[in-house]
């Protein structure tokens, strides 16, 4: 893994979550796309297992300095990166579609948890749960695999790889 | 083991109190402040399509804010006249200043509604003090840090503010729902409210010192638990998500 370029992306992304993607915006409910969770998506399926551990732990800790509260998205992204890098040992994950699917229900999974550990928090979670259980993951889940070339190009992730999966 | 350590570090932050785990937040709006304000007024930009239209509905709102407010606070000096008839008063908010400061990011995650400023500490900033925008109270100061303070609007579902609606004077609390809307409960239905009613916050010795305006009822109807009693929904009066400066009132609390 180029670590650099992981934390240069990173940034970037995160700046881009909380700025541009309002553009991409739709719905009164405002529901954009998490360049977060297609990252974490995609790390967990390119990288080799402790690369993923450490991905998917960093893009938590990075969706929650964006967030209401820190600690819930970094161990519900920690928890279901790791799960679908081992799952991604078994099943692959090639056709854009498999991606998709995988984005959604890491999505669905990852906000999931991340409510449940907000009441332990006892942060107010009253409304807004379809837009993060539901919406969000279905546009991340159509916008995500599109980016992925992007993002291996970026990464320089070769072909051969690439093709594996 | 790695995993493990993450694990320890996540349960950390998260059960740490908020004051200190809101400090990474915070310094990540100050370190990237320029980026993060640069990408918001073009997300603003391109959601604009009547520039014209918008700048002239806002001025109209910001006039019939202050409207509101002037009438809140010549309510409140006739009150005082009658009640401390002869004795010396000042006019409201003379003894407070404004702080203005540049909105860097507006995080609405699920049902927060928060808004990160470049101001701190350092400008006299104090949590507990209330936020205007477009001369309406939108929010009160949550956390602060040396230059940047989280604001948490009234629409948050976690925040409470005491306030008054219409002609009334009794005070209720409203909490927000995290929708962009507020409710005001436990209402007795034998006061008067009606749609478009003002909503003001109510004054509060060493932040606010005249009610302000805070939002107008948007929905009025009788609860469906308690019919004795109102539901009433409440929406902010000014484009908040739109804002990209706001004031911050800071008492002056030396004695003239």
């Amino acid at each position: 893994m180029r670590w650099l370029r992981f934390a240069v992306l990173i940034i970037a992304a995160t700046i881009l979550q909380t700025s541009l993607i309002d553009m991409i915006s739709v719905t009164a409910a405002e529901i954009k796309p998490d360049v977060l969770l297609i990252l974490l998506v995609f790390f967990a399926i390119y990288s080799n297992p402790t690369d993923a551990v450490i991905s998917s732990f960093t893009i938590g800790f990075a969706a929650d300095i964006i967030g209401p509260t820190m600690g819930p998205r970094m161990i519900s992204f920690g928890v279901f990166g790791i799960l679908l890098a081992d799952m991604h040992q078994v099943i692959e994950i090639r056709k854009m579609s498999h991606q998709s699917l995988a984005i959604f229900m890491t999505g669905f999974l990852t906000a999931a948890l991340a409510y449940f550990l907000s009441f332990l928090k006892a942060e107010p979670t009253a409304s807004g749960a379809a837009t993060e259980l539901l919406w969000k993951p279905i546009y991340s889940a159509i916008v995500g695999p599109i980016l992925f070339l992007p993002t291996a190009w970026f990464m320089r992730i070769g072909k051969r790889r690439m093709r594996r999966f | 083991m790695l995993l493990t350590w993450f694990m320890l570090g996540g349960l950390i932050l998260l059960f740490a109190p908020e004051r200190l785990t809101g400090k990474f937040q915070l310094a990540f709006a100050r370190v990237f402040s320029l980026p993060l304000s640069v990408g918001r007024s073009i997300s603003l930009a391109a959601g604009t399509q009547q520039p014209l239209k918008d700048a002239q509905e806002r001025k109209e709102s910001q006039y019939q804010n202050h409207i509101a407010n002037l009438e809140a606070q010549l309510k409140q000096k006739n009150l005082s006249i009658q009640q401390l008839s002869g004795l010396r008063d000042r006019h409201p908010l003379e003894g407070a200043s404004l702080v203005l400061a540049d909105v860097i990011r507006s995080p609405t995650n699920g049902s927060s509604r928060e808004l990160i400023i470049n101001r701190g500490a350092t400008e006299g900033l104090a949590k507990g003090q209330f936020v205007l925008g477009d001369n309406s109270i939108i929010g009160i100061v949550s956390e602060v840090s040396f230059r940047a303070a989280r604001v948490k609007l009234f629409t948050d579902a976690g925040s409470r503010i005491a306030i008054t609606a219409g002609n009334l004077d009794v005070e209720r609390m409203m909490h927000g729902t995290g929708n962009n809307k507020a409710k005001i409960q436990l209402l007795q239905i034998k006061h008067e409210v009606r749609k478009a009613d003002p909503v003001y916050a109510s004054k509060k010795p060493g932040f606010l010192d005249a009610p302000m305006i805070i939002g107008k009822v948007a929905e009025c109807q009788r609860d469906d638990k308690n019919p004795s009693l109102w539901d009433i929904t409440v929406e902010p009066v000014c484009d908040i998500e739109k804002l990209t400066g706001v004031a911050v009132i800071v008492m002056e609390l030396k004695e003239n």
